[in-house]
């Protein structure tokens, strides 16, 4: 019981903190009335999906502190399992959701046991590695729609079952409610034994093993925690876009925009992944509005975002919730 | 008995680090080990806690073979380290280090944080509890690695040179808190130490390495004069000191 109130508990935060947090929560609830474009609405559910992703990743790589570039294979293996579940057997989202989740626990756990043998770059490369095997097997696998991918029926009716609705509005209720359990657990998870754990391992790995924590352990434990989120937002894309394929829920791409929004904004902070989404996905959108399909082609996206965080990270590693910190901290 | 090593030996390719050294530590003892630099004692602090796996011989911690066994296992058998480097983080408080050393026995966050506090007032560390590593003086450094160990409420501890780098006052408060560890919390100390004010007083037996090897054993006042302990380390003029 003490532990569940950890959850709801942010009184160790700042007054600031606290009332910015409340002020955020009002914006969203009366978002959708504020007569925002669909462009606009869109750009919303993103930046709300992305700092699932984002929190999802900051448990292992901000709190574990490891580099984890991998994280859209479990995207994937979340869309994949709601769509085809949906396709082959008619399985509502409620149900395929979840069975998603735990196969992506599952899955975690088999690739996370031997990875965390791994440290340092080695670990950050067959992250990426891992990720992209299991993207090339769906894009040649003919079951699931190989490259071409896997189209959703689309009901005629509005379904809460299958989730889907007409209007955006429900989509972004449903994607902040995902965003606020998100948000509680992170709250307990930092306060948790784990987080801890984690922590003292990122600061430093001996030290760690001499107060008896199995750190490989540990970051297997946090790494499917990671995949868990993740793969809820994967459940999420499947209903929301109605189409998936290999290359928009499980591409290199999207392991590094989940890591570097979450690097931007303060990795191992409980606002970072937030703030980082806050800035990259408009940004994203932006650019993605103003070049096209070009974007991808010539990675202006990327070159921008690699610029952000140098700048960011020669400055505070801690990103941009660091750098405040650093000037509160002046400031008292 | 409490902790048995048996004929334990590492080799670094070439460098022989530990040449069958062999010994005994009884419960509630104060061990002393010294040795000129490189001579292999915080390798043999590695091979007890797992740190290194021994080439061969046999690590027997109350009565059960720990041989090989990782360091957060030898931990959870009851043996606390610290480290001779501490390294300098800026990521979590004091008071935050001391509580993943007290996670280790409890799951609950406020128990943890009580232990924590009490080993911070145990070492008069209370008025740092909120600074980072990186904000102390290596004599706070050096307490707060010595804190983290003892919130996992070790049986057996085995610092390595926690007093050096200190000045002659922070060396004889440092003292005063390994007697208090040891008399207050019944626990077994083990120490590499330079600092001879340190280890003479203190320990009941010493150990002395000298290139790998095991060249000495018994009471502080036998190792001073013993003619190999005074010519590989201690030098004519420490032995001399000690006797007056
Ligand atoms: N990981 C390692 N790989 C290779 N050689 C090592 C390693 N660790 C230690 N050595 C070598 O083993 C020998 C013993 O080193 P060790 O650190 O145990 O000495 P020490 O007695 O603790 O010395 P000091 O008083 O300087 O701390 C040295 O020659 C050292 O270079
Ligand atoms: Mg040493």
């Amino acid at each position: 019981m003490e532990t569940l109130r950890d959850a709801f508990d942010f009184s160790d935060f700042s007054k600031a903190e606290r009332i910015g947090l409340g002020l955020f929560t009002i914006f969203l609830l009366v978002f959708p009335w504020l007569g925002a474009g669909s462009f606009v609405k869109a750009v919303m559910i993103q930046f709300l999906l992305f700092s699932l992703f984002g929190m999802g990743w900051n448990t292992i790589g901000g709190y574990g502190g490891q580099v984890e570039l991998g994280k859209a294979q479990y995207v994937g293996i979340g869309a994949y399992t709601v769509a085809l579940m949906m396709v082959w057997w008619k399985i509502p989202f409620w149900v395929s959701m979840p069975v998603g989740v735990l196969i992506a626990i599952g899955y975690s756990f088999m690739i996370g046991y031997p990875l965390f043998r791994l440290k340092g770059h080695y670990f950050a490369i067959a992250t990426i590695c891992t990720s992209l095997v299991l993207q090339d097997i769906f894009i040649n696998w003919k079951l699931v729609g190989a490259a071409k991918g896997i189209e959703l029926p689309i009901h005629d009716h509005p379904d809460f079952l299958f989730m889907q609705f007409k209007s955006d509005v429900y989509y972004f209720y449903f994607i902040m409610a995902l965003f606020y359990a998100g948000l509680f657990y992170m709250n307990w998870f930092r306060k948790s034994k784990l987080g801890y754990q984690l922590r003292m391992i990122k600061e430093d790995e001996d030290a760690a093993e001499s107060l008896g924590i199995d750190a490989r352990w540990c970051k297997i434990k946090a790494y499917s925690i990671a995949s868990a989120f993740v793969a809820v937002g994967g459940g999420f894309m499947a209903v929301y876009n109605l189409y998936i394929d290999p290359y928009s829920v499980m591409d290199l791409d999207l392991s590094i925009k989940i890591a570097l929004m979450a690097m931007l904004g303060g990795a191992g902070s409980m606002w970072g992944p937030i703030i980082g989404a806050a800035f990259l996905i408009p940004l994203d959108r932006f650019l993605g509005s103003w070049l096209g399909g070009q974007k991808g082609l010539i990675g202006v996206d990327f070159m921008i975002y690699a610029a952000m965080i140098m700048v960011v990270s020669a400055y505070q590693p801690r990103g941009i919730w660091g750098i405040i910190e650093q000037f509160r901290r002046k400031g008292a | 008995m409490f902790l048995q090593v048996v004929d334990l030996v590492k080799d670094f390719g070439g460098v022989v680090a530990n040449n069958h050294i062999s010994f005994d530590i009884d419960q509630g003892e104060i061990i002393g080990l010294i040795g000129p630099n490189g001579a292999g004692k915080t390798t043999l602090f590695n091979c007890i806690v797992g740190y290194h796996k021994p080439d061969s011989g046999k690590v027997i911690f109350k009565g059960k073979e720990i041989t090989g066994f990782k360091p957060f296992m030898t931990n959870r058998e009851g043996i606390g380290r610290t480290f001779q480097i501490t390294k300098v983080t800026a990521g979590m408080t004091v008071l935050e280090n001391v509580m993943v050393g007290a996670f280790c026995r409890t799951d609950q966050r406020p128990i943890a944080k009580k232990e924590a506090l009490e080993v911070l007032g145990f070492l008069r560390l209370e008025n740092v509890k909120d600074y980072h590593l990186n904000e102390l003086p290596i004599a706070s450094q050096k307490k707060v690695g010595l804190a983290r160990a003892l919130a996992t409420k070790p049986e057996l501890l085995m610092l390595d040179e926690v007093a050096s780098g200190l000045n002659p006052k922070e060396t004889e408060e440092m003292v005063d808190v390994l007697k208090r560890i040891h008399q207050e919390k019944k626990i077994t100390l083990f120490l590499i130490e330079h600092v001879m004010e340190v280890v003479m007083p203190i320990s009941q037996r010493v150990i002395v390495l000298d290139s790998g090897e095991k060249i000495a054993a018994g009471l502080p006042e036998e190792i001073v004069k013993n003619e190999r302990v005074i010519k590989a380390y201690l030098g004519e003029k420490y032995a001399k000191g000690f006797r007056d």
